[in-house]
């Protein structure tokens, strides 16, 4: 090849090179620093590959301002090959470029150099998309391999917790076959959970009621809320409800409290889950207390029994003709007596009602004709008194179904306090009269039908400011408490519970120095019947 | 009025001042009285004497008036028919003294401390047929 040929040949590779080419001059100081280089000649490509034009001759500080700063090591490099002829190879990016660039710098003449480079920004931005997944994907594989040992802890918590709830826990699903069970529910039904789960409940746990007779497996709560989608609560006590009894395998039996609810997910009963406990020690309390009223209602009116008997025959001159002063004193024994025995009876009157332990036993009776009857009782008192008493009933029997002695004592109490609570020279009006749901009677909209007793009298009148606490136990209007000593403060509070207790209302009106009117009402449907202990 | 002629009247009851006061109330007005502190002593007396009315107290050691009642009244004809009034100071609430007096008629139940003597004097001649 001829030396011209061979320069063109050398051309063409230089210009037709993919790569992009400078063939620069190395510019130094005096320290032979490297401080700037000039492009002497570059290929077709370096503009496509750099973005630069037209550089052919000038200074690259001139072409790329602030590559000195951005890019120090390029003029180090090429200072060190321009100088020693050592090719190397490095990448580097060219910030004011936005670019990156992988060089092979090569030195032919001393002082100049040909830096051979591809832009390798494609590349880049992959492996750094790449190392960015690579470091996203292991952050959320970190996360989840912590989310997944939190989520395992919280179950096991859970699992924990279910199995560690002092209630035995049964869950069913929607055929009623156990599913899970705890050691509660195991220990109180003396099963295993391995034996029980996958089994049908009202299969392997028989139940029965107070009696001993057996609860169908229609009427066991599990599958009423299967069924009928039904909540079964039971309470503690036996006052109100059924009680159920579980049979363990060895035939001994304990109550159960229990609360029994479905399992709905959308609109569809999916399984039912049962809390129960066994209330063997409350039952055993529910029975000491009823045996201890009767104990004490017993044991506490005994003595002032025979005080009464005692002393009615002194009274009665049956065991000889008593001195003045003697009858006056054995007059107030019998006074002071009598007021310990209403003590007592009130007393265990609220104890019954506390405990729930009092029956309402309905019968159909006559409401007015009893209305009267009381107040024929009452009528010597309050002519002792000198007050005079107007009664109004209806001309025609009024059928209710009452517990006679609850309603009389509701009665008898509100005529009582008239009477106590009236000054000498007094009226007292008792009116028993059928009200109409919507009638307004006494500041009150009646929702019901009702038989209304309406007491009012001329009396003392409760402040207004206490009116809202005379049903309270124990409490007493302080004018009632300065003009009579000796109530007990839990009269008005019977009326109210017992009233509540069947269904029946009591409210009242009153302005001080003028009087009060009480009203007790009985719905016309009757009082709620109600089981004792 | 002879002693056999006397309307006889038994009184089972365990407080003895009670019974003291009931029992010399009622021979006061011209009843033959005996007297009983347990239901087993009751029982035996009432089968023996035939009294035309028994006044029963209900708790009772020994035996209680409830189970006497239920004893007299299963035993023969007399013992189905005389008239008892329990008296108690227990509450009529309690549902046992219900059932029994529903179950043994003719009994009548009052309670001890709502009631004086001529009230009781009055229920018994009532239950007797006499008049007060």
């Amino acid at each position: 090849m001829s030396p011209s040929a061979s320069e063109s040949f050398y051309r063409l590779l230089f210009d037709n090179t993919l790569d992009g080419l400078a063939y620069c001059q190395m510019l130094f100081d005096r320290q032979n620093n490297p401080i700037d280089f000039v492009y002497l000649k570059v290929n077709k490509n370096f503009a496509k590959l750099t973005g630069l034009k037209a550089v052919e001759g000038k200074k690259v500080t001139a072409v790329i301002p602030g590559i000195r700063t951005s890019n120090p090591e390029l003029f180090e490099i090429y200072g060190r090959v321009a100088l020693t002829g050592k090719p190397e190879r490095f990448e580097t990016y060219v910030a004011p470029l936005s670019r990156w660039f992988l060089v092979s710098v090569s030195c032919l003449k001393k002082g100049t150099f040909v830096a051979i480079f591809q832009n390798i920004t494609d590349r880049k931005r992959i492996e750094k998309d790449l190392m960015d997944a690579k470091i996203a994907a292991q952050n959320v594989l970190e996360d989840l391999s912590a989310e997944k040992s939190k989520v395992e802890a919280a179950q096991a918590k859970e699992e924990a917790i279910l199995l560690a709830i002092g209630d035995g826990l049964l869950v069913t699903d929607e055929k009623g076959q156990i599913i899970r069970i705890n050691k509660t529910a195991e220990g109180l039904l003396g099963r295993k959970s391995a034996d029980l789960v996958g089994k049908i409940f009202s299969e392997e746990v028989s139940m029965t009621d107070e009696k001993g007779g057996p609860i169908s497996p229609a009427e066991r709560p599990i599958n009423l809320a299967l069924a009928a989608s039904t909540t079964t609560t039971t309470t503690t006590t036996t006052t109100t409800g059924p009680v159920y009894y579980y049979v363990r395998n060895d035939q001994t039996k304990f109550p159960a409290a229990m609360v029994v609810t479905p399992v709905i997910l959308g609109d569809k009963v999916i399984g039912a889950v049962e809390v129960f406990r066994d209330i063997t020690r409350e039952k055993e309390i529910d029975q000491a207390k009823s045996e201890f009223i009767s104990l004490a209602s017993h044991q506490l009116k005994t003595p002032p029994t025979t005080i009464k008997l005692l002393t009615e025959r002194l009274l009665e001159k049956r065991v000889g003709i008593l001195t003045e002063k003697q009858r006056e004193y054995f007059n107030d024994i019998r006074s002071a007596n009598q007021r310990m025995i209403d003590l007592v009876n009130a007393l265990l009157n609220v104890s019954r009602i506390e405990l729930g332990a009092f029956t309402i036993q309905v019968d159909e009776k006559d409401a007015g004709a009893i209305v009267q009857s009381v107040l024929d009782e009452s009528q010597s008192a309050a002519d002792k008194k000198g007050l005079s008493v107007k009664t109004i009933l209806p001309a025609e029997k009024v059928k209710l179904r009452l517990d006679e002695s609850l309603f009389r004592m509701v009665i008898n109490n509100l005529v009582t306090n008239a009477i106590s609570y009236t000054a000498a020279g007094g009226a007292i009006e008792v009116r028993g009269e059928t009200r109409k749901k919507g009638e307004r009677l006494g500041g009150k909209l009646l929702a019901d039908n009702y038989f209304v007793v309406t007491v009012s009298d001329t009396g003392y009148g409760i402040p207004e400011d206490q009116q809202g606490r005379v049903f309270t136990k124990f409490f007493r209007a302080d004018n009632a408490r300065a003009k009579q000593t000796d109530g007990t403060g839990l009269g008005l509070y019977i009326v109210k519970s017992v009233l509540e207790h069947c269904g029946g209302l009591i409210w009242l009106t009153s302005r001080e120095n003028e009087g009060s009117t009480f009203y007790a009402a009985i719905p016309l449907t009757g009082m709620k019947a109600r089981a004792g202990v | 009025m002879t002693e056999d002629k006397k309307t006889k009247i038994l009184i089972v009851e365990d407080e003895a001042v009670i019974s003291k006061a009931y029992a010399e109330e009622l021979r006061d007005e011209g009843f033959l009285v005996l007297t009983a502190t347990n239901g087993r002593d009751g029982l035996e007396l009432a089968l023996r004497e035939k009294p035309d009315l028994i006044l029963l107290d209900i708790l009772m050691p020994v035996m209680d008036g409830l189970t006497m009642m239920d004893q007299l009244r299963t035993k023969d004809l007399y013992g189905k028919k005389v008239p008892i009034i329990l008296l108690t100071n227990l509450s009529a609430s309690e549902e046992k003294i219900i059932q029994a007096i529903a179950k043994n008629e003719p009994a009548y139940y009052l309670v001890k401390s709502d009631w004086d003597l001529s009230g009781v004097i009055e229920k018994i001649k009532e239950r007797l047929g006499q008049k007060g």
